[in-house]
C-alpha cells in the first residue's frame, strides 16, 4: 500500500509539473491543435473543446499509467490507490495552474508580458470559455478520472499475466506452424530468406518511386546519415576512439567532389565517378594525416584535439587565405551531377544510387566487424594496454580505423555535394559531428542496425514532427531523453556473439513450452 | 636468455628506475620482489615493451628489444600478464583467448594451443561462452594467464598474479605457474606477496625505490634477515 502511495504521489507530480509546463510554453492549445487534426475534428473560429479534453484524457492516462508501471500482478485496489493518489495530486497541480491563470487574465493582468504564451485568447479556450473555477474543477475530474482508468487499464494487462500469456500463445502458435521449434528458426531458412529479401529488394525499389520527391530528398539525407554514421561506427562504436570533428572529413569529401566537378572556381570537369573516388581519396589521407599525431592522445583528450579539427577545416575553407581555392564563404555552385547513358539522374536515380550505396557501406562495415582487424579494433575499445599485451599494434589499428571511417565520410560527402548541387563550409558545423554522433550512440554502439535505425530516428523523424512547427525540437529532445532511460546501450545494442546450441541435442528438448 | 642492463625509465620528472640490472636463464622463475613503488611494474612494461627505458638495455636472446614495439616484442616470445587481472570483459572466454593468439594467423596452431591452454585450465574449457567479466577473481586470473599462453610464448611476465585473491587462490595460481615452467616456458615474476614468489621461484632480485637492493637464490634470501623483516613479516 505504501508503495502504490508512493508511486501514485511520484507521478501525480511528475504529470502536474509537466502539465505545468506544457501550460506554460503554450503547448497544451497546439497538442490539441493536433488532436483535432487526427481526429478530422478542426474548427474555424472558436477551436473545438473535445479536442482539448482529449488531450487531457491522454495525459490522465499516462499519469495512471506511470502511477503503476511494471506488468506484475497487483491486488486491484492497490493499482486503483495508485492511480487515483496520482490524478488527485496531478489534478490538483492542474486545477491551481488554470484557476490562477484564468483569475488573473479575466481581472485583466497583463500576464502575457511575463509569460509570452499566456495569450488571453488561448486562455479562455484552456477554461473552455468558461469561467475559472468550473474550468479547473473540470481539469481536476479528467485528471483524476482518467489517471484511475489509466491504472485499471495497467492492472487488467496484468492480472494473472494473462496479457503475457496470450502473447506466448501466438509465438508457439507460429512456432507450431511448420513443425519449426522457434520463431527465430523460420528466417534461417534459405528459402524464406531469399523470399524476404527480394521483397525488401522490390520494395526499394518501387518506394523511391511512389512516396515523391520530398521525401526522396529526406530520405535521401537519412541514407548519407546512415553511410557518416557506419564511418563513425567505425572509429567510436568498433575501435572505442571518441573522434568529436568527424564533420571534417564529410567536409574534405563534399569539397574535394565539388572542386573537382564544378565549372567555378577550377573548371576541372572530372569523370564523376573518378571524383567520388577522389573523395575517398582525399578523405582517407585527411584521416591519416590527423590520425599520426593524434591517435597517442586517449579518451578526452583526443575527443578535444578532434574538435578543434573539425573547426579547423571549416574555418580554412570560409577563410581568405584558402578563398582562391574552396571559393571562401560562398561556397561551391553547380557541382558535377550523375549521369547515366546520358540522362541526367533524377530524384529517384539519386534514391536508389544511396540505397545501392548504403548496402554497399553496410556490407564493408560487416566485413570489417568480422574480420582480424575488426577484433583488434574491439580489443582496443575495452582495454588498449591489454590489446599491446596480446600483441596488437594498437597504433597502427587506430590509424587504419580513423581513416576508414574518414574514407566513408569521404563518399558520404561527395553524395552530398552532388545532390545539393551546392556545397559551402556552413554546411559542415559541428552540429554535423553531433548528430552523426548521436546517431551512433542513440542507435547502439558498433551495431550496424542500429546506426540505421538511429539515421531515421535522428534525421527523418525531425522531419515527421514537422507538423509540430515551434515545438519540433522540445518533442525530438523529450523523446530523446526518454529512449536514453528505457534504452540506454541504444535502440538497437550491438547483440554478443551468440553461440550455436550444440547440435546433437533432440529438438523437442530445446523447446519444452511447445509440448504443453 | 634476458639480459637487463642498467635501465632508467622516468615517468615525466620521476624517475622510477635507477639503473636497474639482472638476468633470466632459460626455464628459471626469476620473481622480482618489493613494495610499492620499487618499479617492479615499471620493469615489467619497459620489457614488454609499453614504457622505453631512457637509457639501459634489454637483452632477450642476444638483440636488444629496448626500442622495439610492444607488438613485435610478442611475436619474439615475450608475453605479459598485466596487473591485476585485465581480461576483455565484455568478450566471452573462448573470444578472450583467442586475442592471445592475435600474432599467430594459423588456425589448427591456434586450435592446438586452445587444447593445451584448456589442459592446463580445465575450469577455462567448462566457462568458455561465459563472458570475461561475469567470472571469478581466480578465473579471470586463470584467463589472463590463458590468453598470455594462447601466444606459445617462451618468456612470460607476470605482474602480480595473487593480487586480490584468496590465500587458496593463490596458492592454485602458484602451483600452475610453476607447471606452466616446467613445460618449458621461462618465468619473470613480480610480486608483492614475496613469501609466495620466493617459494616457487630459483632466484629473486629484491628492488627499492628504482634499484637492486639485493639478489640471490630463492632459499638463501628466505633465510635472509633483511628480508625476513622486510616483505616476509619478521
Amino acid at each position: 500500500m505504501k508503495t502504490s502511495l508512493k508511486k501514485g504521489l511520484s507521478s501525480g507530480v511528475i504529470f502536474g509539473i509537466v502539465f505545468i509546463f506544457l501550460l506554460l510554453i503554450g503547448f497544451i492549445n497546439v497538442g490539441s491543435t493536433m488532436i483535432g487534426d487526427l481526429l478530422g475534428n478542426t474548427a474555424s473560429g472558436r477551436l473545438p473543446v473535445n479536442n482539448l479534453l482529449t488531450f487531457l484524457a491522454v495525459l490522465g492516462v499516462l499519469t495512471g499509467i506511470t502511477a503503476r508501471n511494471g506488468l506484475g500482478e497487483s491486488q486491484w485496489w492497490q493499482a486503483l490507490l495508485g492511480g487515483l493518489v496520482a490524478g488527485l495530486v496531478s489534478g490538483v497541480l492542474a486545477w491551481l495552474a488554470i484557476w490562477l491563470t484564468g483569475t488573473l487574465s479575466l481581472q485583466g493582468s497583463e500576464i502575457q508580458t511575463y509569460l509570452p504564451n499566456m495569450d488571453p485568447a488561448d486562455l479562455n479556450y484552456l477554461r473552455f470559455y468558461s469561467t475559472p473555477l468550473a474550468a479547473a474543477n473540470t481539469y481536476l475530474l479528467y485528471f483524476v478520472g482518467f489517471s484511475v482508468a489509466g491504472a485499471a487499464l495497467v492492472w487488467l494487462l496484468s492480472i494473472k499475466g494473462w496479457f503475457v500469456k496470450c502473447w506466448q500463445a501466438c509465438r508457439n502458435g507460429v512456432s507450431n506452424w511448420k513443425g519449426t521449434k522457434d520463431l527465430s528458426d523460420v528466417f534461417k531458412n534459405r528459402w524464406v530468406m531469399l523470399v524476404i529479401f527480394l521483397a525488401v529488394a522490390v520494395a526499394l525499389y518501387f518506394l523511391p518511386l511512389a512516396w515523391g520527391s520530398y521525401w526522396n530528398y529526406i530520405m535521401g539525407t537519412v541514407a548519407i546519415y546512415v553511410i557518416l554514421g557506419l564511418g563513425l561506427n567505425i572509429i567510436v562504436g568498433y575501435s572505442g576512439q571518441l573522434v568529436l570533428g568527424f564533420g571534417a572529413f564529410f567536409a574534405t569529401g563534399a569539397y574535394t567532389f565539388a572542386l573537382l566537378t564544378a565549372p567555378t572556381p577550377h573548371g576541372i570537369g572530372l569523370n564523376l565517378w573518378l571524383a567520388v573516388g577522389g573523395s575517398v581519396l582525399v578523405s582517407t589521407l585527411t584521416g591519416l594525416l590527423l590520425g599520426l599525431p593524434i591517435l597517442n592522445l586517449r579518451g578526452d583528450y583526443l575527443a578535444i584535439v578532434t574538435l578543434g579539427f573539425g573547426e579547423i577545416i571549416r574555418i580554412l575553407i570560409k577563410s581568405d587565405l584558402l578563398t582562391a581555392v574552396t571559393n571562401g564563404p560562398k561556397g561551391v555552385t553547380n557541382v558535377g551531377q550523375p549521369t547515366w547513358f546520358g540522362e541526367t539522374f533524377n530524384d529517384v536515380n539519386y534514391m536508389h544510387l544511396l540505397m545501392l550505396l548504403v548496402l554497399v557501406a553496410l556490407f564493408i562495415a560487416k566485413r570489417l566487424k568480422d574480420s582480424r582487424t575488426g577484433r583488434a579494433w574491439v580489443a582496443i575499445r575495452e582495454d588498449q594496454t591489454v590489446a599491446q599485451a596480446t600483441g596488437i599494434n594498437t597504433y597502427r589499428s587506430k590509424i587504419l580505423a580513423l581513416m576508414l571511417g574518414a574514407a566513408f565520410a569521404g563518399l558520404a560527402g561527395a553524395l552530398f555535394a552532388s545532390r545539393n548541387q551546392f556545397t559551402g563550409p556552413e554546411d559542415f558545423t559541428l552540429m554535423v559531428s553531433i548528430n552523426v554522433l548521436c546517431i551512433v550512440i542513440v542507435g547502439g554502439m558498433g551495431s550496424l542496425p542500429g546506426i540505421v535505425l538511429g539515421a531515421f530516428v535522428l534525421k527523418g523523424l525531425p522531419e515527421l514532427l514537422r507538423e509540430l512547427e515551434d515545438y519540433r525540437l522540445l518533442v525530438f529532445g523529450a523523446l530523446l531523453v526518454v529512449m536514453m532511460i528505457v534504452r540506454p546501450e541504444g535502440l538497437w545494442p550491438a547483440p554478443r556473439v551468440k553461440f550455436d546450441k550444440p547440435a546433437e541435442e533432440p529438438m523437442q528438448d530445446l523447446a519444452p513450452e511447445v509440448k504443453q | 636468455m634476458l639480459k637487463v642492463n642498467e635501465l632508467n625509465v622516468s615517468y615525466g620528472a620521476i624517475h622510477a628506475l635507477k639503473g636497474i640490472s639482472f638476468d633470466l636463464q632459460e626455464d628459471e622463475i626469476v620473481a622480482l620482489i618489493g613494495a610499492n613503488g620499487a618499479g617492479k611494474s615499471t620493469t615489467l612494461n619497459t620489457i614488454s615493451g609499453i614504457m622505453r627505458p631512457d637509457s639501459g638495455s634489454v637483452v632477450f636472446e642476444e638483440e636488444d628489444i629496448s626500442q622495439t614495439s610492444p607488438a613485435q616484442i610478442v611475436g619474439k616470445g615475450i608475453v605479459q600478464v598485466p596487473e591485476g587481472r585485465k581480461i576483455f570483459a565484455r568478450m566471452s572466454v573462448l573470444e578472450n583467448l583467442e586475442m592471445g593468439a592475435y600474432t599467430l594467423r594459423d588456425k589448427d596452431v591456434i586450435k592446438a594451443h586452445m587444447a593445451e591452454v584448456f589442459e592446463v585450465f580445465p575450469r577455462l574449457e567448462e566457462r568458455q561462452k561465459q563472458l570475461g567479466g561475469t567470472l571469478s577473481g581466480g578465473e579471470q586470473q586463470m584467463l589472463a594467464i590463458g590468453r598470455a599462453l594462447m601466444a606459445s610464448p617462451r618468456l612470460l611476465l607476470l605482474d602480480e598474479p595473487s593480487m586480490g585473491l584468496a590465500p587458496i587462490l593463490v596458492e592454485q595460481i602458484f602451483e600452475i605457474i610453476q607447471k606452466i615452467n616446467a613445460e618449458g616456458v621461462s618465468i619473470l615474476l613480480v610480486e608483492q606477496n614475496a613469501q609466495m614468489a620466493l617459494s616457487i621461484a630459483d632466484r629473486a632480485y629484491v628492488l627499492e625505490t628504482g634499484m637492486v637492493a639485493l639478489s640471490g637464490k630463492a632459499d638463501a634470501l628466505m633465510e635472509n634477515p633483511e628480508v625476513q623483516a622486510a616483505y616476509l613479516g619478521g
